[in-house]
């Protein structure tokens, strides 16, 4: 508990480590959901740029 | 002979797979040393003499605030080098790095305000680096929305790359902005020349942090960086591999 109270700063350095410890997890979030995007997105221009013979269904 | 490295930088298939190599390298560490910065800046660092256990808020404020400014300074480099040689890998470096850095400076200010509170007496103060630091916030914004005002990422780039570029000479007026103006921000007790002004209890586990977070932003800018060159490879065959992989 004494630990938790931070000698009486707890509500200066909780928020403090919670803001930055939300920016690393969200930039961890945000930049795999952009590389599965623009994986998403690359797939979907192969397939409409030049569908190779026998490929159908590959999109998925 | 001595610049075909420099050339296969150059290549975004190079690029694609030495980034998505790299990625575990630095993220693994990172997670590493932040854990373990964490624990030992709130459980094993002594408290300050002056300002008891407030301080600890140093331990990931110092480290962000060296985040937005390095995540800058690499992001201006990288645009100079894609305008000056016209390389579509460094434009997408740069580009990889703005929310990355908004994020962070963002992140600076809050905890800035948050330990100014208690120890300055108040959340908001027009200090010289405060304002510097929110105005580097305002040169990551202006970037990312000229960025998404244009609809080719060439042109994009190329508009984008200039603000960054300009914007460059307020990361020396940030980092010495309290040695030139009386500031309430403290002196430097990390980013300096000679003897740390800490003790070994605070100081390691603030250097484990500052590593942590270089190493965090090389596992995020490489993940970003593939994002950002499938975008702009269109349809280039090496792609097919990649993607259906």
């Amino acid at each position: 508990m004494e630990f938790l109270s931070m000698g009486g700063y707890a509500q200066y350095v909780w928020p403090s480590y919670l803001i930055v410890l939300a920016a690393i997890v969200l930039n961890i979030v945000w930049a795999r959901r952009a590389l599965a995007r623009a994986k998403l997105d690359a797939r979907k221009r192969l397939a409409m740029s030049a569908p190779p013979a026998g490929a159908k269904g590959e999109l998925a | 002979m001595a610049w075909t490295w420099f050339h296969r930088l150059g290549s975004p298939p190079y690029i694609y797979g030495l980034a998505a190599r790299l990625t575990p390298w630095f993220a693994w560490p990172a997670a590493g040393l932040i854990i373990y910065a964490l624990y030992a800046g709130l459980a094993v660092a002594p408290a300050d003499y002056q300002q008891g256990e407030g301080y600890r808020i140093i331990f990931l404020h110092a480290p962000s605030a060296w985040m937005s400014v390095m995540v800058y300074t690499t992001m201006a480099i990288s645009a100079a080098v894609g305008l000056i040689w016209r390389i579509k890998v460094a434009h997408a470096v740069a580009a990889s790095c703005a929310t990355l850095g908004a994020t962070f400076t963002f992140a600076t200010l809050v905890t800035g305000s948050l330990w100014g509170k208690p120890m300055w007496g108040t959340y908001w103060a027009w200090d010289p680096r405060v304002t510097f630091e929110l105005l580097l916030l305002f040169l990551y914004l202006a970037y990312m929305a000229l960025r998404s005002a244009f609809d080719d990422i060439q042109r994009a780039d190329r508009v984008s790359a200039v603000l960054a570029v300009v914007g460059v000479v307020n990361v020396p007026i940030i980092h010495y902005s309290v040695i030139w103006w009386n500031s309430l921000h403290q002196a430097p007790s990390v980013m300096k020349l000679g003897k740390p002004t800490m003790p070994p209890e605070m100081y390691i586990p603030m250097l484990a942090m500052f590593l942590g977070f270089t190493l965090l932003f090389g596992a995020l800018l490489f993940t970003r960086l593939r994002a950002e060159v499938l975008n702009r490879e269109r349809t280039a065959s090496w792609i097919r591999d990649v993607v259906n992989a």
